[in-house]
């Protein structure tokens, strides 16, 4: 199999992408976490004011998978942020290939294409983040020249959820 | 002391610059910080801004040693959870050193949180580093979580030549 295409998410790829989205959350074991709707996914993209980018991968129509009949099989979000010392940022939010179209290069091309994106829009680096488990993706990853930010410059990630953000706010 | 949170404006940046060199002494990483107040402007008040930022202000009676009323910042901008949907990410978080203990740090982040909530995000995220022991305790009490010790999240970056050599295989 060699034939795939990368290309920018349409409104109409949405069915597809939530569909990829909660295939990535059962393999991390955490299905029941996805609340997000196809209705959110088309507002929060397609909108004047989108919070998310999406690129997806597909396949010609001969090689959707014969199982699942799918020809968008993979599928990157990204935005942009800022870092107060360097500027502009590209922030890696997910990034998947179904398992019957791994080991073919696509995961590699949508890095490359990322990147790219990253460096024509000014962006200094390119950040995510990887569970610590899984040591498939950090070593994917640092084989293609990635710093882990946590071990060598000590950052731990916070979080702060909804509930106490609402107790925050009304503490004004 | 009395003071004000307010949504910053274009003629700020001087003074955010000014605090995000400070902070950036305090994380003992100051040689790092490579844009001015030029590209805080440019990036932060066009037509697509890449970042929201809430100053402090303390009246002119109260103003710092060398002069200075804006005393303290936050600066965040909205990201998305494929799981969660709109989320906010707090980059920075200062106050200057003799304004503290005086309410400024815990009324910018519930302003950030109430910006938030009014853009219907469903959390906040934000990053400490290890050793800042004031920072951890402070966003502790206030409910956060630590992802990296619960979770074992860890950061990555591919930066600089990295980055460009990544790119440079782009199709």
């Amino acid at each position: 199999m060699a034939n795939f295409n990368l290309r920018k998410a349409e409104p109409k790829d949405v069915p597809d992408i939530l569909r990829l989205i909660k295939e990535l959350a059962k393999y991390e074991e955490m299905e029941d976490q996805v609340i997000l709707t196809e209705k959110d996914l088309l507002e929060d993209g397609f909108g004047d004011h989108p919070f998310y980018h999406c690129v997806v991968a597909d396949v010609p129509a001969e090689q959707q998978c014969s199982l699942t009949g799918y020809s968008v099989i993979g599928f990157a979000m990204y935005y942009f942020t800022y870092d107060p010392w360097i500027g502009k940022l590209l922030y890696l939010e997910d990034f998947y290939v179904m398992k019957e179209y791994r080991g073919f290069g696509i995961g590699s091309e949508i890095l490359k294409t990322l990147s790219d994106t990253a460096v024509k829009n000014r962006c200094s680096s390119m950040h995510f983040i990887v569970a610590e488990s899984n040591k498939a993706f950090i070593d994917f990853y640092k084989r293609r020249g990635a710093s882990d930010l946590s071990l060598q410059e000590g950052w731990r990630l916070f979080r702060i959820d909804k509930e106490n953000l609402l107790k925050m706010s009304a503490e004004e | 002391m009395r003071f004000t949170i307010c949504a910053a404006k274009p003629e700020d940046c001087k003074d955010i610059a000014r605090m995000i060199m400070e902070l950036a002494v305090y994380e003992k990483m100051p040689d790092q910080v490579k844009i001015s107040h030029k590209e805080l402007e440019r990036d932060g008040f066009g037509p697509n801004p890449f970042y929201q930022c809430l100053v402090a202000e303390v009246p002119e009676e109260h103003k710092s040693k060398d002069g200075h009323t804006k005393v303290g910042y936050a600066l965040f901008f909205y990201t998305y959870s494929t799981w969660k949907g709109r989320t906010v990410y707090m980059e920075d978080l200062y106050v200057m050193p003799e304004y503290r203990g005086k309410g400024m740090g815990k009324a910018l982040i519930a302003t950030v949180a109430k910006v938030a909530k009014e853009q219907h995000c469903v959390r906040l995220q934000f990053s400490v580093l290890d050793w800042n022991k004031p920072s951890l305790d402070f966003y502790l009490s206030k409910g956060a979580e630590d992802l990296t010790a619960k979770e074992g999240w860890h950061f990555l970056r591919f930066h600089g030549i990295a980055l460009d050599n990544l790119a440079q295989e782009a199709p």
